[in-house]
């Protein structure tokens, strides 16, 4: 096929063309990092598929398909169902405030009855992205600067950022608040104002700290500073996870090796210290090689972010990447020992659904603006639904 | 190529602005991705021989094993404590156990009943995380193995095999060896050898009494480990036997006792209550220190029941107590050759001799002699071989208290002796000076407590070992000994008793009272004849009886009789050296409220315990197997014709002392 051939009307809306279209290299580099954490939930698990290698692999599959589903739907179905998406994702956080199921001392699930249960926030995750895309896409550069419209920005962020910190999850909130804050920045808000936020974000930290949090997310953030003053208590997961990495050395202590991990020494081996198991087992070398297919996957996001002719697909899609970028890199420093201990797991890595269902359908979002990375949305109440 | 015109369609401020953002961000993230890289590089390739160690010290872990306690064997070799393999079931705590569901589930496997499962489950909650309880020792084969197939199963159980302390003569060396027990809370301190970690393994037993206690260090050794890989739980995963650090065992030692005459004379003392000691005359080893009745130090290593260990505390021949060594009593008749000697020495002319009437008024009363109808004229050996107590008592006032004690200090009394393990009490040696210091009711030294004095009442009391020691240096001529205990330590030989003053007494002043002695047991009008006959043909015992009373007898009618309580009776002693031509083995036997006379409890035990000793020597044996000499070649002192089994003519030898004394 020529591209000569794609420019012809209606030959880039064939089912065909769009498969072709879908970014294979970065669907690849997904693959291998779901592969890998299951390597690694099937050398803890004693070479055995059960309980979370299996599972894992299912989940990533499914999701796999849903990606590619999801990225046949064209951009305008995004932009239609943007903002009914962040107001159901805003409804069910104020549900789950009232109704919630409260698991492990914090508010966040939502009983479903016969499907289960989920917890809204996640929702809130894409959600937030498609709001603010939709918003900035209907606003001029120069109101994206600093103008009185940012009002509405700062509300569509400060409310779900809230209701989530009240549950209280606030890695949760965190999360949220630093991707809204990305948009807001990619989509042009003028440097002063960035620098001003920096600067009052930097002074409220100690007050913050000292006043709003909890006890136990306190702890959690001075254990960090000083993790050897409790070795048993709280600083145990980051000096046990410290321990596994640094013992792996450069080539690891082999698969199936692990004794960090092996003996339970390690807390939350399939979850969120997923990372520092293949570190014990596969060294530098293998941390390095994830990290690697990390940065891929994050480069090639961006890469169909500036691609995008809309400017809605264009702040989706690097809104949808900074998540992900920022799961990582929280995650991998609570591993390492750089961040506190919050629970972020590491996406397709760690052992769980509820993240990976959320990191692939926000995928199959930036796939599809890749698939229709050539069309134009229009302004406002241009769309066909 | 129509491409960069679509590419540039929508070319606009805001792409422009999202364009370098966009930029800035994929920057930013790739910062971002470079410190986790070079922090997993400064943790990995920087760190990691750290961090390495420490992932190997959670792996691993180091179990102690207690080392096998160091043996305890007599002078032959003979094992008198040792260890022998005891199957042992062990709770663990760890985080996620439930001590009293754990405790419930081991009953099915062994026997626990309700107060036990009880206290086992309050012990275990009170534990500390990891320290092993012990639940039950001395498993059958089939309780350890049924235990050990369903351990994997019972999260902190283990089954596994220790060693425990044995004493193979049961109660024959209570005394002296003493015991083992379990670690109190009250033996451990903050530091010393008594803060190791080993003191809180439950294999471990640390000594309690006797030589197990002295010596408990050196029967210690070093404990070993046994490294195991561990999972976070601290449960045991795998065994990795090639790191085992050995344990290095306790050192063994070798005590003089003799395993054949301690278990002999713990058998002849039979159901009385009393010590017996027998030193070598030429070395001071102390071969036999046997007090009676005994107990079983077995059970104090398993550990005692109340109501066991109330009967044991509560009999009134008190098995408890060491009688040997702690055990102070009036020495009685024993005593007068000490007094002979002494008065030898400050010039009394033995040939002198002094009427006994039965009766000597002294001091406004009676002094009695044990024979009622008095021994008529006595000489030094005749007051001796009858043990006469007016002779004694005339002799005793004339020489004065401070001879006396010097020569009773000089053979032994008033002093304990350096053997290794606690528990001797001095005892009292009277005389003036002693007397001023420690009487304060009455400070000065009367003539009549010199008058007691002369028949080993009043001030002075003694122990069995003094007793043997006094013996074995009379025995031995002027080479004095001091007793020893301890042979050797580890294979370590320990200095024999020799270093001690020649005895400061001329030779044929201590030969005399030797004589005297000699016909005590072997002249047929001797106190203790009868009951002295060793029937080892030439080989004969020398001896000395005494009564050591222990109440007032005044208004009493008859002191002999069966109708008196059993503590109401005078103790009974006697002491003997054997053979009496060429001495080697000395020896004391008390036997408290035995009765009347030393020759009746004391002498036939005496006699039973010096045969074993003699047929054990080697070249006392000789001597009997070899053909008997002529009868004029008996040598002097020895009643000739006397004949073994012979009538006796005279009345009973018995040694009595008087009402006089204050006990």
């Amino acid at each position: 096929m020529t591209v000569s051939a794609l420019t012809r009307p209606g030959e880039r809306d064939r089912l065909v063309v769009k498969f072709s279209e879908i970014d294979w290299l970065f669907s690849f580099a997904l693959c291998l990092i779901a592969g890998a954490g299951a390597l690694m939930m099937f050398s803890i698990a004693g070479s055995s598929w059960e309980p979370w290698a299996g599972a894992h692999l299912f989940r990533f599959g499914v999701l796999f398909v849903v990606m590619v589903v999801l990225a046949m739907v064209d951009l305008r179905v995004w932009f239609a169902i943007a903002y009914p998406l962040y107001g159901v994702g805003l409804v069910l956080l104020v549900l789950v405030e009232a109704v919630g199921d409260t698991r492990m001392g914090a508010q966040r699930w939502l009983d479903l009855g016969p499907l289960g249960s989920f917890q809204p926030s996640e929702v809130m995750k894409l959600g937030i992205v498609l709001g603010l895309a939709r918003f900035y896409h209907s606003i001029s550069a120069d109101d994206a600067r600093f103008s009185w419209w940012l009002l509405v920005p700062v509300l569509m962020i400060a409310a779900p950022v809230v209701l989530v910190a009240h549950q209280p999850d606030l890695g949760t909130a965190m999360l949220i608040l630093m991707t809204g804050v990305a948009v807001v920045v990619l989509a042009g808000l003028d440097w002063r104002v960035i620098a001003t936020g920096l600067g009052a974000a930097v002074i409220s930290v100690p007050p913050m700290v000292m006043f709003v949090l909890h006890e136990y997310q306190r702890k959690r953030i001075f254990t960090f500073l000083d993790p050897e003053s409790d070795p048993s208590g709280s600083g145990y997961h980051i000096l046990q996870s410290k321990i596994a990495l640094g013992s792996g050395g450069f080539l690891g202590k082999g698969y199936g090796l692990g004794s960090q991990s092996q003996l339970n020494f390690l807390p939350e081996k399939q979850t969120d210290f997923i990372f520092a198991t293949l570190a014990e087992e596969f060294g530098f070398v293998g941390c390095f090689s994830v990290l690697f297919l990390y940065a891929v996957v994050i480069f090639m996001a961006l890469r169909t972010a500036a691609l995008a002719h809309s400017h809605f697909g264009r702040l989706a899609t690097a809104g949808v990447t900074a998540t992900f970028a920022l799961y990582v890199m929280i995650n991998g420093g609570m591993v390492m020992g750089l961040a506190p201990v919050v629970g972020v797991p590491m996406p397709m890595l760690s052992y769980g659904g509820t993240v990976m269902a959320t990191v692939m359908i926000g995928f199959g979002l930036v796939q599809a603006v890749r698939v229709h990375r050539y069309s134009e949305v229009t302004s406002g109440k241009g769309s066909f639904l | 190529m129509s491409e960069p015109s679509i590419f540039f369609t929508e070319v606009n401020e805001r792409q422009g602005v999202f364009h370098r953002r966009a930029f800035l961000m994929g920057g930013l993230s790739g910062l971002g991705l470079l410190a986790l890289t070079g922090r997993l590089a400064h943790l990995q390739l920087v760190e990691a021989q750290r961090y390495e160690k420490m992932s190997a010290s959670n792996q691993f872990n180091f179990r102690l094993v207690p080392p096998p306690r160091g043996l305890i064997v007599d002078r032959n070799g003979v094992i008198l404590a040792s260890n022998r393999p005891n199957f042992r079931l062990l709770v663990a705590k760890d985080g996620k156990m439930d001590p009293e569901g754990t405790v419930k589930t081991l009953a099915h496997f062994v026997p626990l009943d309700a107060e036990r499962q009880a206290r086992l489950t309050k012990d275990l909650i009170r534990a500390p995380k990891r320290s092993p309880v012990s639940v039950m020792e001395d498993m059958s084969w089939e309780q350890f193995s049924a235990i050990n197939v369903r351990a994997p199963e019972l999260p902190g159980v283990t089954a596994d095999m220790g060693e425990v302390r044995v004493y193979p003569h049961g109660g024959a060396f209570a005394h002296v060896i003493g015991y083992v027990a379990k670690v109190n809370r009250e033996d451990i301190q903050p530091t010393g050898p008594n803060s190791e970690a080993i003191m809180l393994h439950p294999g471990f037993r640390i000594g309690r009494q006797g030589v197990e206690k002295a010596f408990d260090l050196r029967l210690r050794g070093r404990p070993g480990a046994q490294k195991v890989e561990v999972d976070a739980n601290g449960r045991e995963v795998r065994q990795d036997s090639e790191g085992d650090i050995p344990a290095t065992p306790g050192a063994e030692i070798q005590l003089s006792l003799d395993a054949d005459i301690q278990t002999r004379a713990l058998e002849v003392m039979g159901d009385e209550s009393g010590a017996v000691v027998m030193l070598d005359c030429r070395t001071g080893d102390v071969l036999c220190m046997a007090s009676a009745p005994s107990f079983d130090a077995n059970r104090f290593v398993r550990g005692m029941t109340r109501p066991e260990y109330q009967a044991l505390a509560n009999y009134e021949r008190k098995p408890l107590l060491d009688k040997a060594m702690s055990g102070l009593y009036p020495p009685g008749s024993t005593f007068k050759p000490t007094v002979a000697l002494a008065a030898l020495e400050a010039g009394i002319n033995p040939e002198v001799r002094i009427h006994c009437s039965g009766g000597w008024y002294f001091g406004g009363r009676t002094w009695r002699c044990w024979k009622p109808g008095g021994h008529g004229s006595q000489n030094m050996h005749d007051a001796i071989k009858n043990s006469c107590d007016v002779y004694f008592y005339q002799t005793a006032l004339r020489i004065g208290p401070d001879p006396i004690a010097r020569a009773a200090h000089a053979l032994g009394f008033g002093q304990t002796f350096d053997l290794g393990i606690p528990g001797q009490k001095k005892g009292i040696v009277g005389s003036k000076e002693w007397k001023r210091k420690a009487v304060k009711r009455e400070p000065v030294w009367q003539p009549g407590d010199s008058v007691s004095y002369g028949i080993g009442q009043g001030y002075v009391n003694v122990n069995a070992l003094q007793l043997a020691v006094m013996t074995a240096r009379l025995a031995n001529g002027r080479k004095a000994l001091n007793p020893r205990l301890v042979r050797s330590i580890g294979g370590k030989e320990l200095p024999s008793g020799a270093a001690v003053p020649d005895l400061p007494f001329q030779q044929a002043h201590i030969d005399y009272v030797r004589g005297a002695m000699i016909a005590v047991a072997n002249d047929v009008t001797g106190t203790a004849y009868r009951q002295s006959q060793l029937g080892l043909g030439d080989v004969m015992m020398a001896g000395k009886t005494g009564t050591a009373q222990v109440r007032s007898y005044d208004g009493v009618a008859d002191r002999n009789s069966a109708s008196v309580q059993w503590k109401l009776k005078d103790h009974n002693l006697f002491v003997a050296f054997a053979p009496y031509d060429a001495p080697r083995y000395a020896l004391s036997v008390i036997v408290e409220h035995g009765g009347l006379g030393g020759a009746t409890a004391g002498a036939p035990r005496a006699r039973e315990v010096m045969r074993v000793a003699l047929l054990k020597d080697p070249e006392i044996r000789a001597r009997i197997e070899k053909p008997l000499p002529m009868p004029e070649l008996t040598p002097d002192g020895l009643a000739e014709g006397a004949a073994p089994g012979a009538p006796v003519p005279g009345a009973p030898p018995l040694a009595t002392p008087p009402s006089g004394g204050a006990v």
